[in-house]
């Protein structure tokens, strides 16, 4: 098996590529810049305010020395204090460049002592694997299965969409929630730094809102092309049950996310809306209650929000998601006439 | 019982020929995602007012998902045969929710010909529409 393909690299890269952006944003921090209008006074140490040592200083921010008024020299030399990816890029570069050094002694003395080929890492990392779990025939059984060629058609692409959808959603909204605050006072101005200050803070968010909108489209579209093509019907009712449950999850994904910039619009729809679920016979008052954590939409309503938009119905998302792909797995896709 | 039906006719294996094509499906989803990500920077999806529960502004509307319910439940009359509008207009959709939820149950007969492929999209089809007309009315209303 060859484990190096180029393409494989290609997935690898892009893998590492979407890794790095990941940290890239969730490491926004201004520990780098000085506060505006503090130039000509800059301060000449850090502030260590945070571990408690001058605890009635009114600043909580450490602030490193600014580049062009610390002392160290030999820093600005070496090409330090310059970024604060300079020094895992240095470590990446030449750390990668001495394990491929130290790789390369280590198989030539290898194939020295042994006198028998190298074999690749790889295939040495799966048969330690495969030694211990045994996961190679299972794992072959699982890539092989054969599906039939009708899977192939466009039709059938829109369920995978809204999965990849999905984990496109779970990434951005893993993003938001690092900047997001979900209390009255400070959530629009937390939207706010998102859309201003983080890095492609802009682009997650919309990301996150049009990725949403795009799910509940290409999600009905999935359901209505299995509703016309009848691959709901025996063996498949209970697939077509976890589905329907799925996209009512992705409309409560929809509901709850709303309230979350906690602007007027999203204020009122979420009052109306919660009314009208105050409208169901013999449960409308206990569903007022359960979702607005009292007879208002306040800041209580916000953190219940906040919780099952970010806990609650991810998990429950993933777990029908989980059913879902595991009775076609086992089932196949439905034959159509 | 699938594995027998697929065995005796056109199959591809799982890995790398399905692979491959829903990889390239997700390459296209990325490339609109990326497309998003570029306009975002030129046009945020930007914020409102914030949220001031002692004024409530002129037209309140859900998001466009739950458009054409709120629409018909703005649109039935307060009391219809002596139950309360209100009701009826959360009551229906429930309904409907729930017999889209239990339809296989219902509908379990095997289908015999193509012809019911183009009578279910018809009835798809006369909902969508209904459904879009009444976003559409929602949204301009």
């Amino acid at each position: 098996m060859r484990f190096f393909s180029l393409k494989r690299f290609g997935l690898l890269a892009m893998l590492v590529i979407a890794l790095g952006l990941f940290i890239f944003i969730s490491t926004h921090a201004k520990a780098n810049t000085l506060p505006t209008g503090d130039q000509s006074n800059p301060p000449t140490s850090p502030n260590w305010s945070l571990a408690g040592v001058q605890p009635s200083s009114p600043a909580l921010v450490v602030t490193p020395p600014p580049p062009n008024t610390d002392t160290c020299l030999s820093c600005h030399i070496l090409g330090q204090n310059k970024g604060l990816w300079t020094p895992l890029a240095r470590w990446v570069l030449f750390g990668s460049l001495g394990m491929v050094f130290v790789f390369g002694v280590y198989r030539s003395a290898s194939t020295w002592v042994t006198k028998s080929p190298w074999k690749p890492l790889t295939n040495r990392a799966a048969d330690w694997v495969d030694e211990r779990y045994q996961i190679s025939e299972p794992l072959s059984k699982i890539l092989n299965k054969p599906v039939p060629r009708y899977a192939l058609n466009w039709w059938y692409c829109l369920g995978g969409i809204t999965a990849f959808l999905f984990v496109v959603q779970g990434v951005t909204g893993i993003l938001l929630a690092f900047y997001y605050k979900p209390t009255p006072e400070a959530a629009y101005a937390s939207i706010q730094y998102i859309e201003s200050q983080v890095y492609f803070g802009s682009s997650i968010r919309a990301i996150h809102h049009w990725c949403a909108n795009g799910m509940i489209v290409v999600c009905v579209a999935h359901m209505l092309r299995v509703f016309i093509m009848g691959a709901y019907k025996r063996p498949r009712e209970l697939n077509w049950v976890s589905g329907v449950l799925l996209l009512i999850l992705t409309l409560v994904f929809g509901f709850t996310g709303y309230l979350l910039p906690w602007d007027q619009r999203a204020f009122w729809a979420t009052t109306v809306g919660s009314e009208i679920a105050g409208a169901i016979p013999a449960i409308g008052n206990l569903a007022i209650i359960f979702l607005r954590v009292g007879w208002n939409v306040t800041g209580e309503t916000l953190s219940r929000f906040y919780g099952l938009h970010v806990i609650v119905v991810p998990l429950a998302t993933v777990t029908f998601m989980a059913a879902h792909f595991l009775m076609i797995r086992r089932q196949g896709i439905a034959k159509p006439l | 019982m699938s594995e027998n039906e697929n065995s005796n006719e056109d199959t591809i294996p799982f890995y790398p020929d399905h692979i491959r094509t829903e990889f390239y499906v997700v390459l296209g989803v990325l490339a609109v995602v990326l497309i998003i990500a570029i306009v975002a920077m030129i046009k945020p999806v930007g914020i409102g007012e914030p949220a001031d529960p002692l004024n409530t502004p002129l037209h309140v509307k859900p998001e466009w998902y739950f458009l054409s319910l709120y629409q018909i439940l703005k649109k039935i009359p307060p009391i219809v045969l002596g139950i309360q509008g209100k009701v009826i207009g959360v009551v229906i959709p429930i309904i409907l929710v729930g017999l889209i939820f239990i339809w296989p149950f219902l509908d379990n007969k095997p289908d015999k010909s193509k012809k019911i492929y183009w009578i279910r999209l018809a009835f798809v089809s006369v909902a969508v529409i209904t459904i879009i007309a009444l976003t559409i009315w929602g949204e301009v209303s």
